[in-house]
Order: C-alpha cells, then sequence, then structure tokens
C-alpha cells in the first residue's frame, strides 16, 4: 500500500512539474494562412505606436512574414526577458531596452550574432552602433536613438531673449530663476527636473568625460551644486515633493507648470500626439542640452533601443530579416514618420521627421537633433547594475538633503570600491 | 479499524475458528480505499504545494551554496555566499530594519487591534459599520493605499504635517523623504493597513469568554481596568498567540507595502529582507546569494516562532 502511494504521489509530482516546466513545443513556425510567424517581444504594445508602425511597415514589405507581438509590460520587461530566456523561451526577436541588458544576454550567449547584417549597413548615417560592438561582434541592431535634449514652453519663454541655441548651466539656471513665478498652487517653475538620477550623473559624465562605474565621483560636484540651488531657490520642484507625490514630468510640462525640461527625445512624439488629440495646448519647442561652456560641441547623453535574435529563436531567418530592416532606411523612415529618432538617419530621413505634422523644426531645434557626440547613459560593463544601485541610493540621500554633496560624493565612490566586484 | 475487527470476531465465532483470510481481504480493501479516498481529497492540493512551493524550496535550499544566474549551469561554491552576506553592509542594513519594522509593527498592530475589538465588542447603534470600515483598509488595494499614505505623509503639503504644525510642532518630520523617519511612516500605515484583519479575530475570541465571569467580577467590585486586564486578557491568551506568531511571520518577510511606498529608500532606510532577495536574484541574477539570504530569513523566522511555541507552552504549564 505505501509503496503504491509513494508511486503515486511521486508520479503526480512529475505531471506536476511538468505541466508547469517548460511548456514551449515546437509548433510550426506557419501560420493557417501560409504566412511565416515571426514573434517579437516588446513592451506596451497598445501605448508605444513606433511598435505598431514597424510591424505594419515590415509586413507590408514582406507579405510572407506575420508578425506577432509578444507583448510585456515595460517596468517588468528586463526580468520577465531574463526569466524567459532561462527558461529555453524561442520568441524570436527580443527588444533590448538599453545596452546594460544587452551585454548580459549576449554575453551569456542568449543571442545569435548580427554581425553579417551589421556588416551590410552604411556606418557613416548610424549613430549608435558602436556600443554594441563587443569584440568585434555585434549580438543586437539599434533602430532608434533618444538622446537627451531642453524642451521648452515657447510662450513662457518669449520675453526672455535667451540664446536657446548655446546655452550653459549657469545661463540655464539664471534663465529658470528668472521665470519662475507665483506660489502654492500657482507657482509656475523655471524648469523641472524629474527624480532620475541620470539627469545629474549623465549629463557630468557626458560632458566632462568622467567614467560613472569607475569609483571617483568628483566630476558630478557642479551639475548637484546647480540643482540644488535651482531647488533652494524655488525655481524648480523639490525632489522630495517629486519623489513622494510620483509626480509625473509630462503633467509639469503639458499644464505649463514647468518652463523647461530636460528630457530624452522620445517625449516628442508624445507631445505631438497629444497636441494633435488636444488633450495639451502648451506650444513647446526643442533646444540643445545646455553646456558646460560656452561656444563648444554640443555633447548629450542617451541610450540607443535595439532588435537581437534569439539564440533559440524558433525562426532565425525571418527573425535576421526584420531585424536588418527595421535597423536600416526601410526601419527608419517608417518611425521617423510618427516623430521618433531613428538610429540610422540621412537626408530624407530627417526630412521626414522634421516633416511630421505638429514637430517643432526651426533653426534650434535642428541644431538640437544634431548633437555633435551622444555619449551612453551608462557605460556598458559587467559592474553596470550594481553601481546603478548604489548610485541611486546616494542620489536620493544627497537630493534629499541628509548628505552633502561631498559626503555623497564621498559615499559613492567608497561603496563602488568596497561592495562591487 | 474497529468495526472490521468486531465482524471477524462474529464470523471467527460462527464458523468456530481463525477468521477466514477472505475476510480480512475485505477489510484491507475497505482501508485501502478510505486511505486513497483520503489521498485524493489531498492531492490536488499537494500538487499544487509540491511544484510551486515545496520544489521551489528545496531548490532554494541548495542553490544557497551555489552560484547560479538563471542560464548557466549551477556551481558548487560552499559557503561563499554566506561568507559575502556576513560582509556586505546592505545586508546587516537590510536585517536592522527588517527587525525594526518587526518591532514596530508586530506590539503596534496587537495593541490597536485589540483596543478596537475591545470597543467594538458591545452592543452600540452602527457598530457594524465601525467594524467594516476598520476591516476595509486589509481589503483595499496595496498601491491605492501606498500613494494615498505618501500624499498623506508629504512633508509640505500633507495634511499630517499640516496638523502637527497646527498643534505647536514648528517642526514636523520629513516622513517618506527622511531616512529617521521613513520607517516609523511605513509602520503606521501598514498598522492602519493590517488591524482590522487582527481586530476580526480578537472580536472571535472575546465572544467566546463567558460573561458570567464579567458579572462576578462585577458583583466583587473590580474595575473596568481589573476586568479587562484580569479576565479579558487571560482569556484571549489563544488568540493573542494566534495573532502574535502571524504577525511575526508576515512582519518578517515584508515587501509589497515598502517596495510600493518607498522602494527601499530614502537611500538604504527602508530597505527589508525581502527586497534585498527580490533585488539580488531577479534584478541582479545573483540566484545563489539570493537564496542564501532566503535561508537566513528563514531560519530566522523559523527561530523565532520555535522560542514563541516554547514560551506559550511555558506559561500554560
Amino acid at each position: 500500500m505505501n509503496r503504491r502511494l509513494a508511486a503515486g504521489l511521486a508520479a503526480a509530482t512529475a505531471l506536476a512539474l511538468a505541466v508547469t516546466g517548460c511548456g514551449g513545443g515546437d509548433d510550426p513556425a506557419v501560420g493557417s494562412d501560409g504566412r511565416e510567424i515571426l514573434t517579437v517581444a516588446l513592451w506596451n504594445y497598445e501605448n508605444t505606436p513606433e511598435f505598431k508602425t514597424l510591424i505594419e511597415a515590415f509586413e507590408a514589405a514582406h507579405p510572407d512574414i506575420d508578425v506577432e507581438p509578444v507583448d510585456i509590460l515595460a517596468d517588468d520587461y528586463a526580468e520577465k526577458v531574463t526569466t524567459m530566456l532561462a527558461g529555453g523561451d524561442r520568441t524570436d526577436v527580443l527588444t533590448m531596452k538599453n545596452v546594460t541588458d544587452y551585454s548580459r544576454y549576449a554575453l551569456r550567449g542568449q543571442l545569435a550574432s548580427v554581425a553579417d547584417e551589421a556588416g551590410t549597413l552604411d556606418q557613416s548615417k548610424y549613430l549608435s552602433l558602436e556600443p554594441f560592438n563587443l569584440d568585434g561582434d555585434y549580438f543586437a541592431l539599434p533602430y532608434r536613438q533618444d538622446f537627451w535634449v531642453l524642451y521648452y514652453n515657447k510662450t513662457l519663454l518669449a520675453d526672455s531673449g535667451a540664446d536657446l541655441a548655446n546655452l550653459t548651466w549657469a545661463e540655464y539656471a539664471d534663465l529658470a530663476k528668472e521665470l519662475t513665478s507665483g506660489s502654492g498652487q500657482d507657482t509656475v517653475y523655471g524648469t523641472y527636473h524629474h527624480t532620475w538620477r541620470s539627469i545629474i550623473h549623465s549629463t557630468a559624465a557626458a560632458q566632462t568625460g568622467g567614467d560613472l562605474v569607475g569609483g571617483d565621483y568628483g566630476f558630478i560636484k557642479d551639475r548637484y551644486d546647480m540643482v540644488l540651488d535651482l531647488q533652494t531657490a524655488g525655481a524648480t520642484m523639490p525632489w522630495a515633493t517629486a519623489s513622494t507625490q510620483k509626480v509625473q514630468y509630462h503633467t509639469m510640462f503639458a499644464t505649463e507648470k514647468a518652463a523647461m525640461l530636460p528630457m530624452g527625445t522620445w517625449y516628442a512624439a508624445r507631445l505631438i500626439e497629444e497636441k494633435k488629440a488636444g488633450t495639451t495646448t502648451v506650444d513647446w519647442g526643442i533646444a540643445p542640452l545646455p553646456q558646460v561652456a560656452e561656444g563648444g560641441p554640443v555633447t548629450t547623453f542617451g541610450s540607443p533601443t535595439a532588435f537581437a535574435v534569439n539564440n533559440k529563436a524558433r525562426n532565425a531567418e525571418a527573425a535576421r530579416t526584420f531585424v536588418a530592416w527595421a535597423a536600416g532606411p526601410d526601419g527608419a523612415a517608417a518611425i521617423a514618420k510618427i516623430g521618433v529618432f531613428p538610429a540610422y538617419s540621412d537626408e530624407t530621413i530627417t526630412e521626414t521627421y522634421f516633416g511630421v505634422e505638429g514637430m517643432t523644426n526651426d533653426e534650434v531645434a535642428q541644431k538640437a537633433f544634431q548633437p555633435d557626440e551622444v555619449v551612453l547613459e551608462m557605460p556598458v560593463d559587467e559592474r553596470s547594475s550594481d553601481v546603478d544601485t548604489i548610485l541611486t541610493e546616494e542620489h536620493e540621500l544627497i537630493m534629499i538633503g541628509e548628505r552633502t554633496v561631498d559626503a555623497g560624493l564621498a559615499e559613492m565612490a567608497e561603496r563602488v570600491n568596497s561592495e562591487v566586484d | 479499524m474497529a468495526t472490521p475487527t468486531a465482524l471477524d470476531t462474529v464470523r471467527a465465532t460462527a464458523t468456530g475458528g481463525t477468521p477466514p483470510p477472505v475476510a480480512g481481504r475485505t477489510a484491507r480493501r475497505l482501508r485501502r480505499r478510505n486511505t486513497l479516498a483520503g489521498w485524493s481529497f489531498i492531492l490536488p492540493n499537494f500538487i499544487g504545494f509540491a511544484a510551486l512551493t515545496l520544489v521551489p524550496v528545496v531548490a532554494s535550499l541548495a542553490l544557497a551554496f551555489m552560484q547560479w544566474n538563471s542560464y548557466s549551469t549551477p556551481e558548487w561554491v560552499g559557503l561563499d555566499n554566506f561568507r559575502r552576506m556576513l560582509a556586505s553592509e546592505t545586508f546587516w542594513t537590510a536585517l536592522y530594519n527588517t527587525t525594526y519594522y518587526a518591532l514596530g509593527h508586530i506590539p503596534l498592530t496587537m495593541v490597536a487591534a485589540l483596543g478596537f475589538a475591545v470597543l467594538l465588542n458591545r452592543k452600540l447603534r452602527g457598530v457594524q459599520f465601525f467594524r467594516t470600515a476598520l476591516f476595509f483598509p486589509y481589503i483595499t488595494a496595496l498601491v491605492a493605499v501606498a500613494v494615498v499614505w505618501n500624499m498623506l505623509f508629504n512633508p509640505d503639503a500633507g495634511p499630517v504635517n499640516q496638523l502637527l504644525r497646527a498643534i505647536g510642532v514648528d517642526n514636523p518630520p520629513g516622513w517618506t523623504t527622511s531616512t529617521t523617519w521613513a520607517m516609523p511612516a511605513v509602520i503606521i500605515t501598514s498598522v492602519w493597513r493590517d488591524m482590522g484583519y487582527y481586530m476580526v479575530l480578537y472580536l472571535a475570541g472575546l465572544q467566546t469568554i463567558p460573561a458570567e465571569l464579567y458579572e462576578a467580577a462585577r458583583t466583587d467590585g473590580a474595575s473596568a481596568w481589573q476586568r479587562f486586564w484580569h479576565i479579558t486578557v487571560p482569556s484571549l491568551r489563544p488568540t493573542t498567540f494566534f495573532v502574535l506568531i502571524m504577525l511575526t511571520i508576515s512582519s518578517f518577510k515584508v515587501f509589497d507595502l515598502i517596495q510600493v511606498m518607498t522602494e527601499g529608500g530614502p537611500g538604504r532606510s527602508t530597505l527589508v529582507l525581502s527586497q534585498l532577495i527580490f533585488r539580488e536574484g531577479i534584478t541582479e541574477g545573483r540566484f545563489g546569494y539570493s537564496s542564501a539570504i532566503a535561508m537566513v530569513l528563514f531560519v530566522i523566522v523559523l527561530l523565532v516562532t520555535v522560542i514563541q511555541f516554547r514560551l506559550q507552552q511555558r506559561s500554560e504549564r
């Protein structure tokens, strides 16, 4: 009796494991209509117009391929893809949200090399292929390139007389103080700095040549001093308020509660869409990110988004076609039409981009969209993720005033050097 | 067991010898059928438990001694993960914060739950309404709770600090924007959220106390406080013990509320062990190290619970 029970139990457990374990069978990658099925892992499909645009344009160009989006919640994207790959998932194309995750997957051997496809691209027209170079090999090709610019409210800045195309940080700070008006609920801040540390850290790293994983953070001091001074002067919303109230930068800018907003180029598409829909009336413009010194080259920071081919892709051939197509002129033309800045860029694409209805396209904006250098938001390094956690924790303490800038920067260095191996 | 034996005896007597083998087989079959019926009731639940809890827990125990990033082959590293943990300042911070949270959350929730239970255990008009109102936070979506309390605790515009200023506190705390006050803010929120549930448990306990005890005490001239202290509290001991164990386990495992409310910040001031396990495992892909921390958390909860059981047994003797 007991032996039987034990056997029964074992069988039941095995069954349970089989049921809960990997369910991915080997279904043929061809749909009932005879078209090849290509699965693409991406996030928030409904609210990210670029994915829909890309997929529709690709299907139009490749009628024999049926693209099926694998929609993942944006906030959980990295964790979900990590788990999927660990379980031997066979989704064909994986979207690389940032370079840190890219290098992690690539170094673990989870992505297929796309060096051949990279070779066919005209590199002189590419803004951001280099970060994807891992010892001469490429495992993903970027299709869009975001970098930081300065959004401003044309109405509020109309009388400022500022030379927005050549702004230094010092001039920017003075301007922000000048533009601040009102009090209490009616305060209009001169500028709004979102809570992310990148607005301070990555700007400083890009414009001074500092290394964010290097373990020495003196190069950030000037940016902190400026931002904290703006906060004390009331020219920007205090970090603590923005953080606890979960304030959205879009709300601040679109409801004209802030005259300026340093933010990524991705934000333009949303402004265009909302103005078209009539949900905001803000008259917005784009200027280059302010610089440390006057008259020098425009340096900003940013992060490319790329497509990669899963090493275990069920339909690797179609996946390669998709990745190369999206990264090339055709993919670029498709997303430029909706105001998303592509990684590949030539005159036609730039024209398309600035020709988008509702896009700001004066001289200042043209300059903003042609920075001299775009530095990666966070270097590709095995330590990036751990360093990021430490820098974020210490950043919070500096911003709420529990640590002085000097003590905070020293603590960052101390912790990065002792805790990260 | 008794019935077949009696039956066998009757049969044995009737035939004038030892019970025939057929009867024995029937009994066995009956027993087997009963056992199978029992198992078939347990099995569906057990399969779920085995697949979703037992196997992962056992796997986690083994992983604590390995290095594994969820993709590579796990590599045996002995006690390395534990050594690394003991040397990590972040681990000790998280352990301290978890203990801080438990020491605040457990007694405050018990006192609040018992207090409200005693208050609402009488025949007042609208008592049902108040009971429901107090239970409500427990079934409210956690994200909503966190967002609303974050607003209440806003250092400048929040009602909490406005009230404090109104009653003459010049420098009210920064709550979730201060490393000193973030944990108290989280504890206050969690007490508010949990007390309704434990109040219901205490209410159930209060219903079982015989009214004669109070009558007798009143006849003897005992004050309200004496009745509470000498009748209510001792009679509620089994309930209190159950509440204490449940609260202890949930306090040490706290994750969701803190994750939504402060994400462990500012800095590391509200970082707890469960968050560290999540961060090291899911975010950083160090499943071995995070399993080691999980083991430590498991042992701590186990030890605290065993000690509480022992103390309970001793006091009952």
